[in-house]
């Protein structure tokens, strides 16, 4: 049972982070200047490595290999935040919601490093270098956007207006979960939200950037999506589909 | 010091392997022969993240995904270490991209060919790579010491690049009737451009002589490119790949692979501008250019406020 | 901040434990802080580094030995200037793997140029081609407990290292297969 319910929850880990990296790698060659198409690159590429070691471990429990999981999966089945899968928007939006995503990332890993489950504590305690210069990277960027120019501080405000009840979906958990919580496997995702708003919002404040009053995450459910992914999944999925599963690449 | 008693001492010093640094004297010519180089080498890259890029949101596997971005981010690393070379003499990256974006410097014209299906990803890592390879790995001996430099970093990672193409390609040939068919697709379209990277002969490549006296080359055009179809000959008839080269011969004489005319029509037109892929290329760097100004804006802001930068 | 792409910073990279900071390049970046970050992301995307230095451009005296030898560079400074230490890089001989400007040491002084007189006179300057003097203050430094997040994380991504794509061996025996193989080829089977 636990198993299952750990497969599920790992899931849903793993693809929050591919699509995010997904995302991402749209700006390869188009970012605002040369050094940040390259740093904002190695965001990318750790969030994938993030995702392929959150994948590895749900072989480990379901038998079915990443790739399978990742390219034979239809968008019902995906189990990522709809914060992931939305078009990668202007500069502010894309830094804001890697800036989101990469504070949620830091209190979780935290917490993960002592999961009692063995696997999901050495997982969590690879990412966590990452997770912290990641943090570093684009908690600096959020400041210098929050107090740079009436131009970018403008931005910065429809993207946290926009983005903020999609980030709060990071916080649903999933059905039954509580078990995990539990069995100290996962950590309580209330406690884990209000360590978030505290980090995140002195953050914003100190970046001149007002924390929306929005409480309500957008979707309840990791299996609601939005049109984004369909159209998301079809590219990405485009190529492997053209052969069977089992082909090498 | 006459300026004819300083070109002296200046080729002596080339003569004696000594490296050329920013600062020390060196004739005008020199500098802009290396500025042009340099920076079109840059451009390069820069552009040549794009036909690769397009196909980052496809890649068919976790792996191939992972590796493909490390390598279009590498490339904007090359040009990233290249700008930094032509700006030791003199030149702003700012001019550089100017120069770039209004349509007046040029870059390689391998960049302004479509990527019509996955495997022209494979089939990049090992031809145009490889023909970068054969190019970089001469320059790394560059007399002037930032640009060797730039090199020597460089050719280390354009060795993943070949080999993650190579890779590609020969679990193609190995693999099912259609990825076997986009392999040859792939390398009927590439093989030419990717010839066409080298430059014009050298009877019609007026830099070249002095390129070489000056230690800039060491090697003419029709020579790394002799010696790259040489190679890839070689290894693609391993493969049982064919060549598109009719008139493609060994000579046992000289132990050459001669291969038939390019046409330098097209090589002329597309270097010119009018290739299949050149506005599109363009206009994406100068999107990127135009979006990015607010951002480059307010942090030059926010700098400026705390008297930094 | 002059034109779109923000300010230069030099960058001064440390392959291991002990060995000297050398010159990698440089970076843009709006201040210091984003430089050392894009310092990390241009130049450690493979693991080979230690430690980084970022120092503006603007703030290093360079001189090549051709320069120095000019003696047209220096003024001495007022006896009751303040002295502050500048850090001293050269770059010795002409290396097999080109290489640039490295750190030899430091020295006090009240002015960039008086800081290469000291330094002409304190370390040995035969066979030395460029010398490269900056104020400590204006250098910022890694710092040794961010290098498991700064430098630590290239080690896993394998996958960028030519290594990791063993192409070679089966290029060598498709080719011993089909008698394509040359002397050349032949001598490197065992590596
Ligand atoms: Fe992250
Ligand atoms: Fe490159
Ligand atoms: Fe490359």
């Amino acid at each position: 049972m636990n198993d299952t319910l750990l497969a599920r929850n790992v899931l849903a880990l793993a693809d929050d982070s591919l699509l995010l990296g997904h995302r991402n790698s749209e700006w390869a060659g188009h970012a605002p200047i040369l050094e940040e198409d390259i740093a904002f690159a190695n965001l990318a590429l750790d969030e994938l490595g993030h995702a392929q070691l959150w994948y590895e471990l749900h072989q480990e429990l379901t038998g079915r290999e990443p790739d399978e999981t990742i390219f034979f999966r239809d968008a019902a089945d995906y189990l990522n935040v709809q914060l992931v899968e939305l078009p990668k928007g202007d500069w502010a939006f894309s830094m804001l919601r890697q800036y989101l995503f990469d504070a949620y990332e830091n209190v979780l890993l935290a917490h993960l490093v002592n999961s009692s489950n063995a696997r999901v504590a050495e997982i969590a305690a690879k990412q966590r270098p990452e997770e912290m210069y990641h943090l570093r990277h684009t908690s600096n960027w959020v400041k210098r956007l929050g107090l740079g120019a009436a131009e970018s501080h403008r931005r910065m405000t429809a993207a946290l207006n926009e983005l903020w009840a999609y980030a709060l979906q990071l916080f649903a958990p999933l059905e039954n979960a509580q078990a995990l919580t539990d069995a100290n496997i996962l950590p309580d995702p209330r406690a884990l939200q209000t360590e978030w708003e505290n980090q995140v919002g002195a953050h914003l404040t100190a970046s001149a950037l007002a924390v929306p009053a929005a409480r309500a995450p957008r979707a309840k459910s990791r299996s609601e999506h939005t049109a984004h992914l369909r159209e998301l999944l079809t590219e990405m999925q485009e190529v492997a589909r053209s052969e069977v599963y089992g082909v090498e690449w | 010091m006459t300026e004819t008693e300083q070109l002296q001492a200046f080729e002596a010093r080339i003569a004696r392997g000594e490296k050329i640094e920013p600062g020390d004297w060196m004739p005008d010519a020199y500098r802009q022969q290396l500025i042009r180089m340099i920076s079109q080498h840059a451009h390069s890259e820069i552009i040549g993240m794009l036909p690769e890029g397009v196909w980052l949101q496809r890649a068919p596997t976790l792996r191939r995904k992972l590796v493909l971005l490390a390598k279009v981010q590498d490339e904007g690393g090359h040009g990233q270490y290249l700008y930094h070379a032509a700006e030791t003499l003199g030149v702003t990256r700012a001019e550089m991209i100017d120069a770039l974006l209004a349509g007046r410097a040029k870059y390689s014209s391998v960049f302004n060919y479509p990527t019509l299906t996955w495997a022209d990803i494979g089939m990049i890592g090992w031809l145009v790579d490889g023909a970068a390879i054969q190019n970089q790995t001469m320059l790394a001996h560059c007399s002037y010491g930032p640009y060797a430099r730039a090199m020597v970093r460089i050719c280390a990672e354009e060795t993943f690049h070949k080999k993650q193409g190579m890779e590609q390609i020969i679990r193609y040939t190995r693999g099912t009737p259609r990825q076997k068919q986009m392999a040859q697709d792939a390398l009927n379209r590439w093989w030419w451009p990717s010839l066409m990277m080298f430059g014009p002969h050298d009877a019609t490549s007026p830099n070249s002589a002095q390129l070489i006296r000056w230690g800039i080359k060491t090697k003419t055009n029709d020579e790394l490119r002799q010696d790259f179809v040489n190679k890839m000959v070689s290894d693609f008839h391993a493969v049982g790949l064919t060549i598109p080269d009719p008139d493609l011969y060994y000579d046992a004489s000289s132990g050459n692979w001669i291969s038939g005319e390019i046409n330098w029509d097209e090589f002329w037109r597309v270097v010119k501008g009018d290739g299949p892929c050149n506005a599109e290329r363009l206009q994406a760097r100068r999107e990127a250019q135009e979006n990015g100004a607010w951002v480059r804006e307010a942090l030059a802001a926010y700098a400026a406020a705390r008297g930094e930068g | 901040m002059n034109d779109s792409q923000w300010a230069r910073y030099e960058v001064f990279e440390q392959e291991r434990a002990g060995a000297p900071h050398r010159n990698a390049g440089s970076v843009h970046a709006s201040d210091a802080e984003m430089a050392l970050g894009n310092a990390r992301d241009v130049f450690v995307r493979r693991p080979n580094c230690f430690s980084l230095w970022v120092v503006p451009e603007a703030a290093v005296f360079a001189k090549t030995a051709q320069e120095v030898a000019r003696d047209d560079w220096y003024a001495a400074p007022a006896a009751d200037a303040p002295r502050e230490t500048y850090l001293v890089f050269s770059k010795k001989g002409q290396p097999a793997r080109e290489t640039f400007v490295e750190y030899v040491g430091e020295v006090q002084a009240a002015t960039p140029a008086h800081a290469l007189r000291v330094a002409l006179e304190t370390f040995p300057p035969q066979d030395v081609f460029v010398w490269w003097v900056a104020p400590e203050r204006r250098v910022l430094k890694s710092e040794q407990a961010d290098a498991a997040s700064m430098f630590a994380p290239a080690r896993a991504k394998k996958y960028r290292m030519h290594t990791f794509y063993p192409v070679e061996p089966i290029m060598r025996e498709l080719k011993s297969a089909q008698g394509m193989l040359d002397n050349s080829e032949k001598t490197t089977d065992n590596d």
